[in-house]
């Protein structure tokens, strides 16, 4: 941005008129790979959506937790309810922090998403509206989350959607962002930004949670994290639902010292289409990294997951590695996990691994030998190897949501399941 | 009441590996299986259970006059059938502590109550000289070969089974683990419940004193005889069994 004092809406003015441009520059994306993986939005009638607004009210939630120290919630177009418990933090709508809190805004927002990134970061550039807005001021420690909750409660809605967090030097802080529709039919889009800035020193517990539901919903997000000198983030992104997903998600040792913990985890059933690619990057020295992602696939669905370790070459002595598990439990999915390493520095400690698995027979007949019926043994598996990445989020009610959906989802798939395994187990 | 291998042939996808194999444990009895590796002991513990990779080709098994030949292996367990492992499977994210509430529950047609449950798992874990967070673990994650064996003992005595068959539970153990492994089954002993011990070495029959023992060579069982049969073998090895029976065939 240029460095005049124009006011931050006119800045934030400026920036939708290019990506606007941009926007409308670029073609609908197609997203190849080598090997048999496409994301393609063909299937996606962009010209029927549009965004739409609802008045002001609570919506039922199911949040896992009942206390909050502020909850946020934007329903399509605009935020329809904001609850903050805790006066020593803002949350608010960012059109509103564009207003009230000019300097925080001139000097984060968008600091890390370019609006040229392709067609989606470019229109969520250009059309955002509602957003959030959290501000954690330095030396503050709280204990109840801060909840942000993103809605589509109808088909034919186009949400785009930022979200801009600041947690100052020292602070600690949970920040959970649910993503969640109703069970509808038709179509609907969520285009993301989310970007948390985390001061030096500042320890943030921070999770997202999408589970937009049977409908055809389409999720294209971008969400980076960066972490300064000293800070640490833990970050357990939760993917349990949505029609088709392309998400890219950064996380970002921007100073010395700092770490992050970075454990994820999908679901992806019938003929959901989730495609994400994870950057771990290392931009300083001395930084340290741990990245688990854990998938299991169902009916027809299709999983990509990326994860590439980038090292840049200021950054010497950092240890980091990255694991990337993914299990099948139909003979219809197809999925694909690549850990990937690009490291241009000497010194550093770094390593990847990735597995792409089906239940193995050995323990379910080691369950079945304790008296498990075979569904309850493929159940206990999977809830089991879930259970590594829901033990991170550290917070009973949401870590028993997670529990119970994967529950209901296996639920659902058992039928399938048994028999995939079934005619395995006979075919031995 | 009793468990009965009635001529068992046994084949995986390449060969035969028990070729009639004939052998009855009463309840209060208990059984050793002794054999050279190879000689298919394993694989009738495997087949006892159910394990979906190995084929009964002809012959029977029967709990108690009930067939289970075709049973799965949730059926068996439920029928009062029980095998200690030679190699348990890991079971990631799951707790010892629960994954024996499951199994204890899936004997049971109401879940057992929380109070109750924690008075059994006090009194084993106290029988088998468990300490520490051993129940808290996930199930053999990371486990030493005394601690699945141990983790395996504990499921035993945690499930009070009919008929237990202990696949090589004494391989792999030191002195100390031996005898508390060993005086775990003497206390589980009794006229309710049968044992086969399956071994290699004679070692664990000096703390768990069989009634009969069998020797297995190439799929079939050669040698029967009581406790001394054991201390012979010690004595002279399965070389000479092994001898003998290819001098009485010729």
């Amino acid at each position: 941005m240029p460095a005049s004092r124009d006011s931050v809406g006119a800045l934030v003015e400026e920036r939708r008129k290019a990506a606007l441009e941009a926007y409308e520059a670029e073609p609908v994306p197609t997203w190849r790979r080598s090997g048999f993986w496409t994301t393609t939005l063909r299937g996606l009638d962009l010209d029927a959506l549009e965004p739409k607004r609802y008045d002001e009210g609570l919506p039922e939630l199911d949040l896992g937790d009942e206390e909050h120290a502020a909850l946020i919630v934007q329903c399509g177009a605009n935020v329809v309810h904001t609850d903050v418990v805790d006066e020593r933090i803002t949350v608010m709508p960012l059109e509103q922090a564009v207003e009230e809190h000019e300097e925080l805004v001139r000097e984060y927002f968008a600091k890390r998403l370019p609006h040229d990134e392709g067609k989606f970061a470019a229109g969520t550039a250009a059309f955002w509206t509602g957003g959030v807005f959290i501000h954690v001021p330095k030396n503050v420690q709280i204990e109840k989350p801060i909840q942000v909750v993103w809605l589509i409660d109808e088909p034919g809605t186009a949400q785009w959607a930022h979200t801009l967090a600041i947690v100052g030097e020292h602070s600690e802080v949970k920040i959970r962002e649910f993503f969640r529709a109703p069970d509808f039919e038709g179509q609907a889009l969520h285009s993301g930004a989310f970007e948390l800035y985390a001061l030096p020193g500042a320890q943030v517990d921070l999770a997202h949670y999408q589970d937009w539901g049977r409908g055809e919903v389409y999720d294209l997000s971008t969400r980076r994290v960066e972490i300064r000198r000293d800070a640490r983030v833990k970050w357990v992104p939760i993917h349990l639902g949505g029609r088709l997903t392309k998400q890219t998600l950064d996380i970002i040792t921007a100073e010395d010292g700092s770490d992050m913990k970075h454990t994820g985890m999908y679901f992806t059933e019938r003929d959901e289409h989730l495609d994400l690619f994870t950057t771990d990057k290392h931009e300083a020295g001395h930084t340290t990294g741990d990245t688990v992602w854990k998938g299991v696939l169902t009916g027809e669905s299709r999983a990509s997951y990326e994860g590439l370790i980038h090292i840049l070459p200021k950054a010497p002595e950092v240890d980091t590695y990255l694991q990337t598990h993914q299990m099948l439990l139909s003979p219809r999915a197809r999925g694909d996990a690549i850990p990937s390493l690009i490291v241009e520095v000497d010194n550093v400690k770094a390593s990847h691994g990735g597995t792409v698995g089906e239940l193995d027979e050995e323990q379910i007949f080691y369950m079945m030998s304790r008296g498990l019926p075979r569904a309850e043994a493929v159940r206990v598996l999977v809830e089991g190897y879930f259970e590594e990445v829901v033990q991170r989020l550290e917070d009973p009610g949401l870590e028993e949501l997670v529990r119970r959906r994967i529950a209901e989802k296996l639920k659902g798939a058992e039928d399938q399941v048994r028999e995939f395994i079934g005619e395995r187990a006979e075919a031995v | 009441m009793t468990l009965e291998i009635q001529n068992l042939h046994v084949r995986t996808e390449d060969r035969e590996i028990l070729h009639g194999v004939d052998l009855t444990v009463k309840r209060g009895e208990t059984h050793a299986l002794m054999g050279p590796n190879g000689s298919g002991k394993s694989t009738l513990a495997n087949t006892l259970m159910g394990n979906p990779t190995y084929e009964v080709t002809e012959g029977r098994v029967l709990l108690d006059g009930e067939d289970l030949t075709e049973a799965d292996p949730d059926e068996r367990a439920r029928a009062g059938l029980f095998l200690a492992f030679q190699y348990p499977a890991t079971i990631p994210g799951v707790s010892v502590a629960n994954f024996l509430r499951m199994a204890v529950n899936a004997g049971r047609e109401e879940p057992i109550k929380v109070k109750e449950f924690g008075v059994l798992l006090r009194k084993n874990v106290d029988l088998l000289k468990i300490t520490g967070d051993f129940t808290k673990r996930y199930l053999n994650e990371g486990f030493s070969g005394g601690e699945k064996k141990r983790a395996e003992i504990l499921q035993l005595a945690m499930l009070q089974p009919a008929f237990a068959v202990l696949d090589e539970t004494d391989s792999g153990l030191d002195i100390d683990a031996l005898r508390v492994v060993s005086d775990g089954v003497n206390a589980m002993r009794g006229d309710e419940r049968g044992f086969l011990i399956i071994t290699h070495y004679t070692r664990i029959l000096g703390y768990v004193r069989p009634d009969f023992v069998h020797i297995m060579l190439d799929g079939r069982i050669v040698r029967e005889g009581g406790a001394e049969l054991a201390d012979e073998l010690e004595e002279k090895g399965y070389e000479f069994v092994r001898e003998e029976v290819a001098g009485s065939a010729g």
